[in-house]
């Protein structure tokens, strides 16, 4: 299921995932779906927790990041993880979105931030396709 | 893609990358290594991203990365550019996510004798008094009013709260406070983050150690900084927490829209800058330095913790418990600072990302305990190898405008190294070795286990050899605590 949804890359000092999606809304889910992963074993951890997250950005680079950094952050304070998503809406420039996610007792990892290095999102042959670094 | 044939071997320990190597490069860039440590920066994408560095305007004299480099995003670890303050840029990628990620040195009375019996209680003690791990709150909670004070004074605002003496002040590199801080640049959100998190370690390659002095290479500076054979010494490694990390999450975003603005071209948007004298990078520049200040309090506020934890279990049984403040040095930052370049003295914005500041004898910038020898400069091992303390040389001025390297530096991927060591056969194998063990997460210990590490000796004789900074002392771990 998780190889699937992304790919890990082997990177020196930091994380990085290969993600994939037919569409954007399918990259920007696989993409936070592959982030939680990395911060820890998200079978189990329950759907109990739902917020809905509206974003606008730039391009559609940075709402990626945006995106990852705003589930973080709300992580973050929560001591939970998202790992379920529900995307109404993903444009270049914007978003519309639920996560639902729950708290976990212990992370596996902290991811620091989300960071633009490698990332190329393209279309090829009819699939979006970028690599994601998150500083460790 | 830039291979080591196109490099020249200058000398021993330099190896310089002709600025027509690509039509963008503005300036050659130089890699400082021994050849074993440079054949090693072809391992991922070091050199690239060094190229990628000089390209950026106002650079001068060469992109460098010394001999711990790595791959990062943006500048690599272990970068350093000189940026001309009038008519360059400034770049939160040539700083980092952990701004003012850095190390202190604290020295005790004591030889390992005396603490031997105690280490055990000792060591957990300091896990109890210096909190560690993620997301944790710190051992000071500060209000919204108290933070922007905090962020404007650094190191003084400790010193008025009763959480700092006056020498850990002075021993601090910038006195623990770097002008220009500016709170009304930061963001809601890095503040809110930064409410709690006062006086904690964090998590990832950060580290509270217990040490002892193992070897002196240099007997008089190690007189001058009040280091000698056998004595106990305590490092505290860590950062500014999410603090800094949103700083630079908040800034790398804002500022793509400088890039546009000002009509920048740059090969990856993480080197992602603003003129120095734009309002943009004014901005960055108000922010970043709120965050090198959170940094500095942050390990002063540790400091603290240890000397609780010190106090706690070893009153009345050793002669003496204090722990006294060496030094504090910062590994992630940009700075105004005067160097020579070309024949003329010019400031310059120094980014340094995973380098040390290494300032040699005489020189202003060195404490005045110290400035007949030069500045500490401390550089952490990995964890359960040696780290080394050295001296700033003049040559560094001449060089790497005063810089020097900052640890080992990785050459394995997190993932690699869980897939080698599980963390409870390396805490044992610690443990076997005699250094006692505190973590929070096993997950976490086997991410950072040597042998995902250069071998820091290497690194250090690099440094030594090419003259930027001396060895004075080496110093080997009895107890580790990790986030």
């Amino acid at each position: 299921m998780q190889e699937e949804r992304f790919k890990e890359l082997e990177h020196t000092a930091d994380i990085a995932i290969l993600v994939r999606g037919e569409t954007l809304a399918e990259l920007f889910a696989n993409a936070a779906y592959g982030m939680a992963c990395q911060l820890t074993d998200v079978e189990g951890v329950p759907t109990s927790m739902e917020r809905e997250i509206a974003l606008h950005a730039d391009d559609v680079e940075m709402l990626l990041v945006d995106w990852l950094s705003e589930l973080l952050f709300l992580g973050e304070k929560e001591n939970a993880v998202f790992h379920d998503f529900e995307m109404q809406h993903v444009g270049v420039k914007e978003l519309r979105a639920v996560a639902r996610g729950g708290r976990i007792k212990e992370h596996q990892a902290h991811i620091k931030a989300v960071t633009f290095s490698q990332m190329d999102l393209r279309q090829t042959g009819g699939v979006y396709e970028t690599p994601i670094v998150f500083d460790v | 893609m830039a291979g080591k044939q196109d490099f020249q071997r200058l000398d021993t320990y330099t190896w310089e990358l002709p600025k027509d190597h690509r039509g963008d490069m503005r300036v050659p860039v130089r890699l400082y290594a021994d050849a074993e440590l440079f054949d090693a920066a072809f391992g991922d994408r070091t050199v690239e991203q060094l190229i990628n560095t000089s390209t950026l305007p106002g650079i001068v004299k060469y992109a460098m990365a010394l001999p711990d480099m790595h791959q990062g995003y943006g500048f690599p670890i272990g970068g350093v550019a000189g940026i001309d303050a009038e008519s360059g840029v400034i770049s939160p990628g040539g700083v980092g996510y952990d701004i003012n990620c850095g190390v202190r040195l604290l020295a005790s009375n004591l030889d390992w004798e005396e603490i031997e019996p105690h280490r055990d209680d000792l060591m957990s003690a300091l896990y109890e008094s210096c909190p560690s791990g993620l997301g944790g709150d710190g051992r000071v909670r500060v209000s919204k009013r108290e933070l922007d004070d905090l962020l404007s004074d650094g190191a003084s605002w400790a010193l008025n709260q009763g959480l700092a003496r006056r020498e850990d002040v002075e021993h601090t590199e910038e006195r623990g406070s770097l002008s220009g801080a500016d709170p009304s640049k930061v963001s809601q959100r890095a503040k809110e983050r930064g409410l709690s998190q006062v006086g904690s370690l964090g998590s990832g390659n950060h580290f509270l150690e217990l040490d002892v002095v193992q070897d002196v290479y240099d007997a008089e500076v190690a007189d001058a900084f009040g280091l000698r054979k056998g004595q106990i010494v305590v490092q505290i490694h860590c950062g500014s927490r999410g603090f800094g990390h949103q700083v630079c999450d908040d800034y790398v975003k804002s500022l793509q829209g400088a890039v546009k603005k000002y009509d920048i071209t740059l090969p990856n948007r993480q080197l992602v800058c603003a003129p120095i004298d734009s309002p943009e990078g004014q901005d960055y520049y108000g922010a970043m330095a709120c965050a090198v200040n959170y940094a500095f309090v942050n390990r002063q506020v540790l400091a603290m913790g240890a000397r609780e934890a010190f106090e706690r279990i070893l009153a009345g049984k050793v002669h003496d418990f204090n722990l006294r403040q060496i030094y504090d040095v910062a590994h992630n930052i940009a700075k105004f600072e005067t160097h020579r370049v070309n024949g003329e003295t010019k400031k310059l914005c120094i980014h340094r990302k995973g380098a040390t500041r290494c300032f040699p004898p005489n020189h202003e910038g060195v404490p005045t305990a110290y400035r007949d020898v030069g500045q500490p400069v401390l550089v952490p091992g990995s964890m359960g190898t040696a780290s080394y303390v050295l001296v700033g040389q003049e040559k560094a001025m001449e060089l790497t405008f005063g810089s020097t390297c900052h640890g080992a530096g990785r050459t394995m991927s997190r993932t690699a190294a869980r897939k080698k060591v599980w963390g409870h056969d390396l805490r044992e194998e610690l443990e076997d070795g005699g250094i006692a063990v505190r973590a929070s997460s096993m997950k976490g210990l086997a991410e950072e286990a040597p042998l995902a590490y250069k071998d820091v000796s290497r690194v250090v004789e690099s440094v030594d050899g090419l003259g930027i900074a001396k060895k004075v002392a080496r110093l080997e771990p009895l107890g580790v605590m990790k986030g």
